[in-house]
């Protein structure tokens, strides 16, 4: 009896596994000795996060389609997942294993260092040791973005629309909900912040975190706060958790601003998305393995090579925004304008 | 100082306890799922897992029937199908009443997410209308009286609906024979059976509420506050209700204050851009004032004598 109670068990767990396992959409039947084989490891947010694993792996699907490689995808539902799931990939001798996030840079620093022979990419980070310096592998690729670029272009139009009086509070106050601080997120508040205060010096620009990337009900619990103290555009940057703020906003009737990928259908507040091109930093990875120009090191997304930008939503903005928005995409781009990497002044609002 | 000067302007604000209210109760749901479950004696860790498919099938069947009600109640049955699972594990099987927990937490982050693959690719699972949301419900006259009107009478109805259960579980418990019986069963079931109480049935019954319960908790956080679902979003609230049971002593009030002072500290925490100090050292918040709580005035918590330890009769 005993027995076979375990026995259940270990076959529940070894489901759980597989079902999750199966979640990803292996493709079988690539046959020939030269196809290139790909390996994408989510981070916790997986692949529904309409965000950047959502982005990676429409990546890999277009690199499936235009150089007929095959691509396999394991999501990951915690951080011990990381390091199994990318040596998963890389003992099975895949030709390149793509981690999707900051937050899997020591488990790419780690198992990059074990498998020399097998090319690695990271989005937003590098191969680190357990202290975050990069261990320089030549087998890894980093794949940096500069979002504060992003964030700048939406915090023109947020802060034009303040200085216009034109949200509908007319507060001059705005918030931005951050999921973990890390330098992937602090890059677009950052430029958020900067650029609102550049257009409506008499902002206040709220920065508060959830510190979770999946869980909508917390951030909509810092987006109410944030509501509350005044706030009427919201920038979240939360993956999966920052789905609450575009929610809260629209219950409150303030605006939101989405991230990542377009976020204009997840809810009618959306004025604005600030865009982050993970399927294009995937992409070029795949294709430079599979034309020989792999090179490992960094390489930096930016609006210059259109690796990041913004798309504007639910709301037809007035033409002095367009105009601003452009003026300072062109300025950024030419050098003129930089946006901080680090938010300004963080003490203050 | 300013620290506490600013977490004291907080303290006086409705909007502040009205939140920790909503996030208490969404603890409180899988907390007096536990209590049932372990008065019965059977250890139950499991509420994160049947929290988070009530979770998923709130949703899928909200999208589906267009009706809150009805889907809070199919979330219901979800989790009690993977608490039906945890009983027949432990209660039939006698395995490990611990492993099956974890395995069960395991079995739900994977179905649920093969699931969201299945049905809807990748696209998005989803985003509900308010209009098939579980409303908020205001009560006429009541939700009027300065502050505590905000607190407690403009909430989500599922926030009354767990106030109610609580005093139910209580009564039930305590007050009735089956409570009487559950508890019976939990702290020595050789006498029970004895007395010709079915220590199965029971357990079974306990084991299944503490489901039913969990996946309510799903529908409050999904299609209650939330308005879609995304993978973990219980983000481990079933092990903060269990360490709210233990530190409740497997009571239901006590549970309740645990949750209430977990909501709290949450609630301070979503305060972190107004609040001038780490948010990190703010997150531990909840977690601090539990140790203080549980080491200084709750004293000793001492399980339901046979929680945990399967019943096989004529062994002993």
């Amino acid at each position: 009896m005993v027995h076979s109670g375990l026995r259940v068990v270990t076959a529940l767990a070894a489901a759980g596994a597989l079902l999750s396992a199966c979640g990803g959409t292996g493709s079988p039947g690539a046959s020939a000795s030269k196809t290139i084989k790909v390996g994408l490891v989510t981070d916790i947010g997986g692949l529904n996060d309409k965000s950047f694993n959502h982005l990676a792996y429409v990546g890999l699907q277009k690199a499936k389609s235009d150089f007929g490689v095959q691509g396999d995808v394991t999501e990951s539902h915690s951080g011990d997942d990381y390091v199994p799931n990318l040596t998963n990939y890389a003992s099975k001798k895949y030709d390149l294993v793509i981690g999707v996030g900051f937050l899997m840079q020591q488990a790419v620093g780690t198992v990059s260092g074990q498998f020399p022979s097998v090319h690695f990419a990271i989005i937003d980070g590098a191969g680190t040791d357990a202290n975050g310096t990069d261990l320089k592998h030549s087998n890894v690729e980093s794949l940096f973005f500069k979002e504060q670029d992003a964030g700048a272009l939406v915090g023109v139009i947020s802060g034009v629309l303040e200085k216009d009086g034109a949200t509908p509070k007319k507060s001059h106050k705005i918030g931005a909900v951050g999921g973990v601080s890390i330098p992937p997120v602090n890059h677009y508040i950052a430029g958020y912040k900067w650029a609102a205060k550049m257009e409506d010096p008499s902002v206040k620009v709220f920065v508060g975190y959830s510190n979770n990337f999946t869980d909508p009900a917390k951030c909509a619990g810092v987006a109410s706060s944030q509501i509350s103290q005044g706030a009427d555009v919201l920038f979240q940057v939360a993956g999966g958790c920052g789905l609450g703020v575009l929610q809260s906003a629209g219950q409150a009737h303030v605006y939101s601003i989405g991230v990542d990928a377009d976020q204009k259908d997840a809810d009618a507040s959306v004025i604005a998305s600030a865009l982050k091109r993970v399927d294009v930093a995937t992409y070029d990875a795949i294709k430079g393995v599979k034309d020989g120009t792999f090179q490992g090191g960094a390489l930096t997304f930016s609006l210059q090579n259109d690796g990041v930008g913004y798309q504007a939503d639910n709301l037809q903005l007035p033409s002095d925004v367009m105009t601003a928005v452009q003026d300072v995409s062109a300025k950024i781009k030419s050098g003129a304008l930089t946006p901080p990497a680090d938010i300004p002044d963080p003490t203050v609002p | 100082m300013t620290v506490l000067s600013d977490i004291g302007h907080l303290l006086l604000t409705a909007d502040l306890w009205h939140a920790a209210l909503a996030a208490a109760v969404l603890l409180l749901l899988p907390a007096l799922g536990g209590v049932i479950s372990e008065r019965s004696g059977v250890v139950n860790i499991a509420m994160e897992g049947m929290m988070l498919t009530g979770a998923f099938f709130a949703v899928a069947a909200d999208l589906i029937l267009h009706d809150p009600w009805l889907s809070a109640l199919v979330a219901m049955v979800a989790g009690g199908l993977m608490a039906l699972i945890h009983a027949v594990v432990s209660i039939r099987f006698r395995a490990d009443q611990i492993v099956s927990g974890i395995a069960i937490n395991i079995f739900a982050t994977g179905i649920t997410v093969f699931l969201i693959n299945r049905f809807y690719g990748l696209q998005d699972v989803g985003h509900l209308p308010p209009s098939e949301l579980l409303p908020n419900l205001q009560i006429p006259l009541l939700d009027q009286i300065p502050f505590l009107g905000r607190v407690l009478f403009q909430q989500n109805v599922i926030v009354y609906v767990a106030l109610i259960l609580l005093l139910l579980v209580h009564v039930l418990l305590f007050r009735t024979r089956l409570g009487l019986r559950i508890r019976a069963v939990g702290e020595h079931p050789e006498a029970a059976d004895t007395a010709g109480i079915n220590v199965y049935r029971l357990r079974y019954g306990a084991v299944i509420s503490s489901g039913l319960l969990s996946g309510l908790s799903g529908a409050f956080l999904a299609i209650g506050i939330s308005n879609t679902f995304v993978p973990n979003m219980t983000d481990g609230r079933g092990y903060i209700a269990l360490a709210a049971m233990i530190f409740g002593k497997w009571t239901p009030f006590g549970a309740f204050i645990a949750c209430l002072i977990f909501g709290l500290g949450q609630a301070i925490y979503d305060n972190n851009s107004i609040i001038h100090v780490s948010q990190y050292l703010l997150s531990m918040l909840p977690y601090i004032l539990t140790l203080v709580v549980l080491a200084g005035v709750v004293g000793r918590s001492q399980p339901p004598a046979a929680d945990g330890i399967p019943y096989a009769p004529g062994t002993e």
